[in-house]
């Protein structure tokens, strides 16, 4: 109730009448938060209790085991090898990923006559399912020297079946698809520079590769902090296509910590290490996402 | 791909006059169908809806019983419905999980999976079915599969076996008369196919399931034959995988991988590649389990070239073990509100005909036999080993469901020649302890 009654106490401070309405109406969004509290909060925290119990996801044995679940973590060799394959797959997904997407960004904002279309055609990816991206990618990874990307490039690489090179693999239909997501945020970020600066450099005898350099690049900062965090929460989290794509095979090559809580809960039937699997992800996640912004925030510039 | 675009061209009033056609088509059936929970008959009475959930290999028989029932038994509806295995074990457990299960559903047979019956029974999910008259006639070697403590929780039409499916033509083609019968006539056959221009053995070891089909089909020689207590020796302890028969097993399939046997990278081609290369002719054979048949019959032009044969696993004749497992099968939901119609509906499923049907439709061997039941031809060869050389698919008694997936990624491992055959069986004596 205090807040309600903050509220309604509200206009009689007529000492400071402005503040009242500059402070946000917090009071508006009290329905949505509470929906929100009520189908997101609620569930994500009262699933955490499981992460500290030996469910098996069925029927109504259960008893807490306190840190069982984590300790068993640290010694589970598949799920800390699938540590190192979520790293490096979104340590690949991030760079490439951003790298493509600041190429077409600059590519489509140049004066071209078709760069609408181009715009729509390097996004089309984006709105596919991830599973039906994973669908189409198996054709083009056909092993067969004669088909898909192989027969395109004259090559005879074994893309998903080679332990060594399914993880790029996938990283690769990652990139396909999600390169024009990052094209989108950087083009929002370009519209930001002003002509002015641009002109003034030029006439400053700044030839295109400086004006990117001392102009475009550190005013698109905000772009690029969050294009980093996006695509490596998106990395992290990674799941659908390789699921699809490979299973986590062959062997444990493409196992990514995704999979394996998924395997935990739906495949061996423990739901509640599972939790506790998903818990250390989400932490994980969310601490590697802070300190990137933190880190990215402090050298952005405005204009 | 381009080809196939330029066809599909249309104009943009044709498109619009499409679109406008198809949600005209959506909005027509989504009337149609709209379920009736409590429709009334001619009798007056309410119709009880039974709801079932299954995997896509169950769809064929389900939807035949299912329109047999309703004859039947007018007030009693079956609804089924299907998903992928993997799609299955994801939304049926927690529907389990959530203890709102469908009255009827999917049920794998013994212990190994995350939906088998003593997983399931074991957590008070699935109702006894000891009571019906079927349930009797369980032939004794399949009765863990149906069996946790004494009762029957599972109903299943029969089983089905592991064997090598070839196309008859490619091997006529390549001049072999007969299937092999040893070992040694095995490689020899492969070794004829393969000069003869054919991948003897066609292996879609990227779907994770087919990878241990060879392994299984070479099992019960290399390990049964020799022991048949093997089963309940490992539940004890005295036995493992390491120092087994199934260390000789890993070493025949890399052997028929060594000496090019198997199409190109393995690990990279799928299930359904595996079957359009038999199908075609492309590929003379596949490991396969027997109720995908129909699969690979409806992939290829002339149905009847396709037959079966079991995979000799051993140099002697005679000491030739094959694996026959209980198809999967289906339960009822212990705590559902209509759980003593769909026993009767289970009932109905265990009558002889119904078993037959139902085992017509997925190439199985019928659980019990009379006169009027059919064995498909591709099988017959199996019926001599039914009797007292088959033994169930291994996973039907393993402990725990995390030996199969391992056992699959160890093949793959394998396959690509990243670990070796003591690392594997190593893997999955953990696995196995777990």
């Amino acid at each position: 109730m205090t807040p309600l009654t903050a509220w309604r106490a509200r206009p009689a401070r007529t000492a400071r009448p402005r503040r009242s309405a500059t402070t946000p109406p917090w009071l508006f969004a009290a329905p949505a938060l509470a929906v929100y509290a009520l189908v997101v909060l609620y569930p994500a925290i009262s699933g955490v209790v499981y992460a500290f119990t030996d469910w098996s996801g069925i029927g109504q044995d259960m008893s807490f085991v306190g840190l069982a679940n984590f300790r068993t973590l640290l010694g589970d060799e598949q799920a800390m090898g699938s540590i190192g394959n979520t790293l490096l797959l979104t340590l690949a997904v991030v760079a490439v990923q951003n790298g493509v997407g600041l190429l077409l960004a600059l590519g489509v904002n140049a004066r071209l006559k078709s760069r609408a279309l181009l715009r729509v055609i390097f996004f089309a990816p984006v709105v596919v399912s991830p599973v039906m991206v994973a669908f189409l990618w198996k054709y083009i990874y056909n092993p067969d020297p004669e088909a898909g990307l192989n027969g395109l490039l004259g090559l005879h690489v074994d893309w998903l079946g080679d332990p060594s090179v399914a993880l790029w693999s996938i990283a690769g239909m990652v990139v396909w698809q999600y390169a024009g997501y990052s094209m989108v945020i950087f083009l929002a970020g370009l519209e930001g520079v002003p002509k002015e600066l641009h002109e003034a450099a030029m006439i400053d005898g700044a030839g295109t590769f400086q004006r990117f350099r001392y102009v475009t690049w550190p005013l698109l900062a905000p772009a690029v902090t969050i294009n980093l965090m996006l695509s490596t929460i998106g990395g992290l989290k990674l799941f659908d296509q390789v699921f699809a794509a490979t299973n986590g095979g062959p062997g444990y090559a493409t196992e990514t910590l995704s999979t394996v809580l998924y395997k935990q809960a739906f495949v061996f039937g423990k739901f509640g290490y599972s939790t506790a699997v998903a818990l250390v992800l989400a932490l994980f996640v969310a601490a590697v996402s802070l300190v990137q912004v933190y880190y990215l925030r402090g050298r952005e510039v405005s204009a | 791909m381009t080809d196939l675009l330029h066809d599909a061209r249309v104009s943009r009033a044709q498109f619009f006059r499409l679109m406008g056609g198809l949600a005209l088509a959506t909005a027509a059936t989504a009337c149609s169908t709209r379920p009736e929970t409590t429709a009334t008959t001619g009798g007056g009475g309410t119709t009880t809806d039974l709801k079932f959930i299954g995997v896509s290999d169950q769809k064929a028989p389900m939807d035949k019983l299912a329109a047999a029932y309703a004859q039947a038994k007018p007030g009693v509806r079956v609804t089924p419905s299907y998903a992928p295995t993997d799609q299955v074990q994801t939304s049926l457990r927690t529907q389990l999980g959530a203890g709102n299960a469908p009255d009827l559903h999917v049920v794998y047979p013994g212990n190994g999976s995350a939906m088998s019956m003593s997983q399931i029974a074991k957590a008070g999910l699935l109702a006894d079915l000891s009571a019906q008259p079927w349930t009797q006639t369980i032939p004794a070697g399949f009765k863990p599969a149906f069996q946790l403590d004494g009762k029957t929780y599972i109903y299943s039409a029969g089983s089905s076996v592991i064997g090598a499916v070839y196309n008859k033509k490619v091997f006529q083609q390549a001049g072999v008369d007969a299937p092999p019968t040893t070992w040694s006539e095995f490689l020899s056959v492969c070794d004829k196919l393969k000069k003869a221009g054919v991948v003897p053995i066609a292996l879609g070891a990227q779907t994770p399931w087919v990878t241990q089909l060879i392994t299984y089909a070479l099992v019960p020689s290399t390990v049964y034959a020799k022991d048949p207590a093997f089963d309940d020796k490992q539940l004890a302890g005295q036995a493992s995988f390491t120092g087994s028969g199934w260390q000789q097993a890993f070493e025949m399939y890399l052997e028929l991988q060594k000496r090019g046997f198997f199409n190109d990278k393995p690990n990279g081609t799928t299930f359904e590649q595996q079957t359009s290369m038999v199908a075609t002719g492309k590929a003379a054979m596949a490991v396969q389990v027997s109720a995908v048949l129909p699969d690979f019959r409806k992939a290829a032009s002339s149905p009847d070239d396709l037959s079966m044969f079991p995979v000799p696993g051993a140099d002697d004749a005679a000491s030739v073990w094959i694996p026959a497992g209980v198809v999967v099968g289906l339960g009822v939901s212990a705590k559902g509100r209509n759980a003593e119609a769909a026993k009767a509906f289970v009932d109905f499923l265990g009558k002889q005909e119904n078993i037959n049907a139902w085992a017509k439709e997925i190439a199985a061997i019928p659980l019990t036999q009379d006169a009027s039941s059919t064995i498909d031809p591709a099988v017959q060869s199996f019926l001599p080993f039914t009797k007292d050389r088959a033994v169930p698919f291994m996973d039907q008694r393993w402990p725990n469901a995390e030996v199969q997936p391992v056992h699959f990624a160890v093949v793959q491992e394998l396959l690509a020649g990243d670990s070796t055959i003591a690392e594997a069986l190593k893997k999955m004596d953990e696995a196995y302890r777990k």
